[in-house]
């Protein structure tokens, strides 16, 4: 299997560094799910610029493979990179916020290009998601779904019936990525409604999974380029990720999923992340 | 009139044979027509699809959440998928999902609620939904049907195909009689006059028209010419028409198989109440969850029997109540 090189990885951490202070940018019109944006950007960031089949001049190129984000919350993160890949100018990020936005708190369709599928209530995108793959199959196309679920969303029944669906169907032009980062809005996943063990449980349901490490890019390829890790099933993987990873006084506290922040302290983050990102490219050398 | 007389004479139908033609024929010309089921298509009118269009029947098991979640993907796809399940569960157990992945971005979903009513009564309440068109009727972008007769179900369904956007189809099992004639031609939004009058306006839809039709028999053999509307397209209402005849009979009756809160009579007093403000009844359950009983006495119980009916429109035009 062809892997990423070292050059690429590099490249890789610095859009995702550059969305991140993007995000912070935004939120200088105010709060944000910053938590889940973080936790779920590098999975995006390998997912658009070496996965996806896509073309950001097209948004509705038919033979397009789709990405869903469930957990629509998160969508700091998919504006920030949809910006990145050139499917809106990056001027339209700083209308966050603001009245009738096109970059609002959740994802809209009709709101922007290169969003599939409204979300912003959990356990919806799933379901869609599976008709999507299936509609290939009826097509007779080759196209992908890539799904973003959140572990706090896997609390959501609806999950569950589309995941037992989506075996059943043996749809295996599907693959969801759970952004397992153990927290949601009230504190710890296990505390609160324990989802564990994910990987058991989808592979339980019929589908064929991967545990990964969410922020590691090169794995995150490697396995992204792996599906369907078996054919007849869809795809999981458990990707193990840290909430709001990059900024180090965020990173793995609950009261960063939905950060209320003052507007002085953006500048400052901004250069934490930029200390962050120089830590990252280190350890995969120079 | 006594029940047994009723039916005599009169071409009776299976709503959902007429639904299950109409759908094989769409399907042959249409490959965009998709079957969707919630362990719901053979009871229902789905079997015969079943049979002719395998590869566009998905079965998703008794999970209404998801099969509504997988309609919206589907239809996103440019398919036209009717999906069909009990009442209850295909407007209740999923109702956010109707309302945020089908209404919200106006996808071509067809949702069949089967078994409306006291279709089922003898099956209680959890069965017996009289709030389907209640809380339906409260999502933006929705259209809602609600036929009563053979060739209504048989047409509704090719206007729904038709129809860009949600609609929201009400089944019910009973057989019914034919009121339309061969020429007749369903348009969605559009009311129809099914017998005209000069004294008071009823409005009614699916199994009322024939009760209503029978009761304006009634009234009329004690002088009182009652005008009987068809309001099978609850939403968007026929304003035109109602107001054309309210303004005309100056009293109007409302008669639905369904709870009198924001069913059909709620959508023909929000019109008058704007533009026409006349006297107006309703007659349907009141505020209750249904008791358990055989169709006919379900209707007799609630008011809602051809008898019953007439009486209460009698009552209303000669002020006795």
């Amino acid at each position: 299997m062809q892997k990423l090189k070292r050059e690429e990885i590099q490249t890789l951490i610095e859009k995702s560094y550059k969305c991140r202070k993007n995000i912070l940018k935004m939120m200088r019109n105010g709060e944000g799910h910053i938590g889940g944006a973080f936790s779920s950007l590098d999975i995006l960031t390998v997912l658009y610029n070496k996965i996806l089949r896509h073309n950001p001049d097209q948004p509705k190129w038919p033979d397009r493979d789709r990405f869903i984000l469930s957990a629509g919350h998160k969508c700091l993160a998919l504006y920030s990179v949809l910006a990145d890949q050139g499917y809106f100018a990056e001027e339209i990020l700083w209308k966050y916020n603001t009245f009738d936005t096109p970059v609002a708190m959740h994802p809209e369709e009709k709101r922007l290009p290169g969003i599939e599928f409204s979300t912003g209530s959990l356990g919806h995108g799933l379901p869609v998601a599976n008709a999507i793959a299936l509609s290939a199959r009826l097509d007779k196309k080759n196209y992908r779904v890539f799904v973003v679920l959140g572990d706090g969303e896997c609390a959501e029944g609806s999950v569950w019936e589309a995941a037992m669906a989506a075996a059943h169907h043996k749809t295996d032009n599907l693959v969801i990525i759970v952004d397992k980062n153990g927290l949601q809005v009230n504190g710890r996943t296990d505390d609160i409604m324990s989802s564990s063990p994910l990987d058991e449980k989808f592979k339980a349901f019929g589908w064929s999974t991967r545990t990964i490490n969410g922020h590691d890019f090169g794995q995150i390829f490697d396995t992204l380029s792996g599906v369907p890790f078996e054919k007849g099933k869809p795809s999981c993987i458990v990707a193990n990720t840290v909430k709001c990873k990059g900024l180090p006084y965020g990173e793995d506290k609950y009261q960063f999923h939905h950060w209320h922040c003052e507007l002085e302290e953006i500048d400052n983050a901004i250069n934490l992340i930029g200390v962050e990102m120089g830590k990252e490219l280190d350890k995969v050398g120079k | 009139m006594p029940a047994s007389a009723e039916n005599q004479d009169r071409i009776m139908e299976d709503p959902r044979k007429m639904v299950s033609d109409a759908l094989v024929e769409l399907g042959a010309a249409n490959s965009r027509i998709l079957y969707i089921s919630s362990d719901s298509s053979q009871g229902a009118s789905g079997g015969e699809f079943n049979k002719r269009f395998p590869e566009r029947h998905f079965e998703f098991g008794i999970a209404e959440q998801n099969a509504m979640g997988e309609a919206a993907g589907f239809a996103l796809c440019g398919k036209i998928p009717f999906i069909s399940a009990y009442v209850p569960f295909i407007t209740m157990r999923c109702f956010e999902q109707v309302r945020d992945d089908v209404c919200k971005p106006k996808l071509n979903v067809k949702f069949m609620g089967n078994n409306c009513g006291f279709s089922v009564s003898s099956l209680g309440p959890t069965h017996t939904v009289l709030e389907d068109v209640s809380v339906i009727r409260s999502l933006p972008n929705i259209t809602i049907i609600s036929p009563c007769d053979g060739p209504e179900y048989f047409q509704a369904i090719f206007a729904a195909a038709q129809h860009e956007g949600p609609v929201y189809l009400r089944m019910h099992r009973m057989k019914t009689a034919r009121v339309h004639k061969d020429d007749f031609k369903f348009i969605i939004g559009k009311g129809e006059i099914m017998l005209e009058g000069s004294d008071v306006t009823i409005a009614a839809c699916s199994t009322m028209i024939q009760k209503t039709l029978d009761a304006a028999q009634i009234l009329a053999d004690k002088g009182i010419m009652a005008e009987v509307l068809n309001i099978s397209t609850i939403k968007p209402i026929d304003r035109e028409l109602i107001l054309k005849s309210s303004t005309k009979t100056k009293k109007v009756v409302s008669v639905e198989e369904h709870s009198v809160v924001n069913g059909l009579g709620s959508a023909i007093a929000d019109v008058l109440i704007r533009d026409n403000p006349v006297k107006m009844k309703m007659l349907g359950t009141e505020d209750v969850f249904a008791t358990v009983g055989g169709y006919s006495e379900m209707l007799d119980y609630y008011g809602l029997s051809t008898v019953k009916i007439a009486a209460s429109v009698e009552d209303f035009v000669l002020k006795r109540t």
